[in-house]
């Protein structure tokens, strides 16, 4: 279970200038997604990177199952983002991009080496792997990001706008990977600016 | 479900302890500073009595601190105004026949041996010169004498002009695509193209890069040694030279180096105050531009005949070095270790492989370590030190410190090769850290939550990316200490020159064809350094079959 309580951000400014202040509190399951959308500068990516440990919260805690993650770096938090864009290393090939999620330095055992083959497969992207980034398009890119968040096998994904420009072919994918996971009992936290989105995948939706 | 903290330690990076970033930093960065503050502190130690009212006292003083200062706003002015149409030709015709091959000359022009490119313009502009005697036929009355005023403000044009354009070039090309499509499509042209999108694009970098085409025309020094004309055309630098190899006059020297302390100090205290700087070298490929109105038609003939005039300036000193020297290097025997050109070759690569070297891996542990707010002043002081601080001002200090031990062999050439080093590090530190910083806000987000760090940072993420810019940094140091005629003209021994040192006795000795062959060959040295940088970093191209939206041709080049 997620437990955000009290968690409180606002960015430097001076005190004259009177710049937004945010709290957070409310708990997620594990299995559960929920959806958040709001206008632009109403919090939702400073939501999520305050999850991820990429801002530093003023005050508050998050909890996984009792633990605090607070005080955690981004690479000791059970989570695993993905963007709406420049999720891949433009130099790496998709394997190497993928693999990075087993081993930061890519050092990767042979079964780890034929899970990645087997998951391009089942995400249509057999026979990609030796292909860099820039040969892919929009919505294979999405499916690698995405797949390389799952086989890194955190139970907390959060997912900023990851479906923003694809087609509808391409976004149908990702909902069944990401219905996938919720089965597997991750939980996810995906902003999202798209009724669909959030209709197909959202158990909660909030408002910010 | 599975443990965090247990998970990510297995796979802890090696060498992802901060510190690792910021110590090796910090310790160049502050031995920059030490060794510039030990410098300086020794010449006003060493100077028995600093008599300052000898600046207006002194008529040869005043002379030349006049001079120092005209000749450097003389130069840059004149850089300035060529550059600019340059620039703008340039920018219109993304697509005029060796255009790539202008701008890698360009480029190369803040590496090309100084003392090589003066024999190369007194073939050409020099009294018996081929351009002199065309023009002499038509114009008989012609007074023109290139050694003096003329010759050190033709050579800084010829220097930089190039460097001014080509990154002028590089802020219009940086102008957003979107701007330049709107422009385009409003059909803009002519002076509201120049208000509108070339002016604001040019304007920010100009503050940084003026002070430093202005430092480097202040500081100059072969040039004025051998085009300067007697005590009517000696500049500060000059002068140091002369009071300490041949008047053993300390007080003056150290006079005379405080004076150009305060001069380049205060330009480039006023120039950080305003918060601009200059991206000294080309760090990104842009896209293509979309069609303009102002490219074609008697537009295109103007432009055209600019780029040419401008390529023939540079590619004339060239081509007359390729000329007198083909001759006597074809002859040479090349391979012979008793002949004075092997053995400069070989102490001139003995200074400037290690110069390169040493300035490549300061720079990337000063860049590693100005990410740190705290280090950052330090880091950012220690990068710019070098322009500020001229390299005869440091060499000068450091040379009346060891004095009585440091001779004209090893230690005394590994300061040279260090002093080399120091000052290259402000237009390497421009090559490295754009790529650097190319690795975009989501990319460095996903790193770290990846727990790629350290040396996985660096192994994956950094050296795909830094590889050529690096390689084209050695280059580029051990280019600028290849062609280096002032810190050596302070250490240096007569017996063992290096190749400019060579050149310049060969040029002193009237030994002309000797000298032209040493010349040819540094051109080459310099061009196989910069052969071997780019063969060895050379990665197979890509050819995306579907570009995706926000993708630079930089990304590609990466890749």
């Amino acid at each position: 279970m997620l437990d955000v309580s009290g968690l409180g951000f606002h960015y430097p400014t001076p005190p004259e200038q009177h710049g937004p202040k945010w709290q957070f509190d409310f708990t997620l399951s594990p299995g559960e997604c929920l959806a958040i959308h709001g206008a632009s500068g109403s919090g939702k990516s400073t939501l999520l990177n305050l999850l991820a440990g990429f801002l530093h919260a003023n005050s508050g805690s998050i909890r996984w199952h009792q633990q605090e993650l607070t005080p955690l770096p981004p690479w000791e938090r059970p989570i695993t983002s993905v963007f709406q864009e420049h999720n891949l290393f433009e130099h790496l090939n998709v394997a190497d991009n993928i693999g990075l999620g087993f081993h930061p330095g890519l050092k990767l055992s042979g079964a780890q080496k034929i899970e990645i083959c087997a998951a391009l497969e089942r995400v249509g992207l057999a026979g990609m792997g030796k292909r860099r980034p820039a040969q892919l398009s929009g919505g294979q890119r999405q499916r690698v990001a995405l797949l390389r968040a799952l086989l890194r096998g955190q139970p907390l994904l959060l997912l900023d706008e990851p479906m923003t420009g694809l087609d509808s072919d391409a976004r149908h994918i990702l909902h069944g990977l990401l219905l996938e996971q919720k089965r597997d009992g991750v939980a996810i936290i995906l902003a999202s600016h798209d009724a669909e989105d959030r209709q197909v995948l959202a158990d909660r939706v909030w408002s910010l | 479900m599975q443990n965090p903290l247990s998970f990510c330690n297995a796979l802890r990076a090696p060498l992802s302890h901060p510190g690792w970033q910021l110590a090796p930093g910090l310790l160049v960065a502050l031995a920059v500073i030490t060794l510039t503050a030990t410098g300086v502190s020794a010449l006003l130690w060493q100077a028995p009595a600093l008599n300052p009212a000898e600046l207006w006292q002194s008529r040869y003083l005043r002379s030349v601190v006049s001079f120092t200062v005209w000749q450097a706003l003389l130069s840059v002015l004149i850089s300035t105004l060529l550059a600019i149409p340059v620039a703008r030709a340039l920018a219109r015709q993304p697509r005029f026949p060796g255009r790539g091959l202008l701008l890698r000359l360009m480029e190369l022009s803040l590496v090309m041996p100084t003392i090589v490119v003066v024999s190369g313009l007194v073939n050409v502009y020099g009294r018996q010169g081929w351009l002199t005697g065309v023009v002499s036929d038509f114009i008989p009355a012609l007074q023109w004498n290139l050694y003096g005023l003329n010759g050190i403000v033709l050579a800084h044009v010829f220097f930089n002009a190039p460097l001014i354009a080509r990154i002028l070039l590089q802020a219009l090309e940086a102008i957003p695509q979107s701007q330049k499509r709107l422009a385009s499509q409003m059909g803009l042209r002519g002076f509201m193209l120049w208000r509108v999108l070339e002016w604001p694009a040019m304007k920010p970098v100009l503050p940084g890069l003026l002070a430093l085409v202005f430092t480097l025309c202040f500081t100059s020094f072969a040039i004025v040694m051998t085009l300067g004309g007697g005590p009517g055309a000696t500049t500060l630098e000059v002068a140091i030279y002369q009071a300490l190899r041949f008047e053993f006059d300390f007080g003056r020297a150290a006079l005379l180096a405080l004076v150009q302390l305060s001069i380049c100090g205060g330009l480039w205290w006023l120039v950080m105050r305003l918060g601009e700087h200059a991206k000294v070298l080309s760090e990104q490929r842009f896209s293509q531009p979309p069609p303009r109105r102002d490219n074609r038609g008697r537009a295109r003939f103007c432009d055209a005949a600019l780029i040419l005039v401008f390529a023939v300036f540079l590619l004339l000193p060239l081509l007359a070095i390729v000329a007198r020297g083909y001759p006597g290097l074809a002859t040479l025997p090349m391979f012979n270790p008793q002949t004075p050109l092997f053995q400069a070759t070989v102490k001139s690569l003995a200074i400037a492989v290690p110069a390169g070297l040493l300035a490549v891996i300061a720079t990337l542990a000063i860049v590693a370590a100005g990410r740190f707010p705290r280090a950052k002043t330090v880091t950012h002081s220690a990068g710019y030190l070098p322009l500020i601080v001229p390299p005869l001002v440091l060499g000068t200090g450091l040379f009346l410190l060891f004095r009585p031990s440091l001779g004209v062999a090893g230690p005394g050439m590994l300061l040279v090769a260090f002093i080399n080093a120091m000052m290259a590090l402000p237009f390497i530190l421009q090559l490295v850290r754009g790529p650097l910083a190319s690795l975009n806000q989501s990319s460095r987000q996903q790193a770290d939550q990846l727990g790629i760090l350290g040396w996985y940072r660096w192994r994956w993420l950094h050296w795909p990316r830094l590889k050529r810019p690096l390689a084209l940094a050695l280059a580029y140091g051990v280019g600028l200490s290849l062609g280096d005629f002032g810190v050596i003209a302070l250490f240096g021994s007569p017996s063992a020159p290096t190749l400019p040192v060579l050149l310049y006795q060969q040029l002193g000795s009237y030994q002309l064809v000797a000298a032209a062959a040493t010349g040819l060959w540094l051109i080459l040295l310099l061009l196989i350094v910069f052969s071997l940088a780019h063969v060895l970093t050379r990665t197979a191209r890509l050819r995306p079959f579907a570009r995706p939206q926000n993708l630079s041709v930089m990304d590609i080049r990466h890749a």
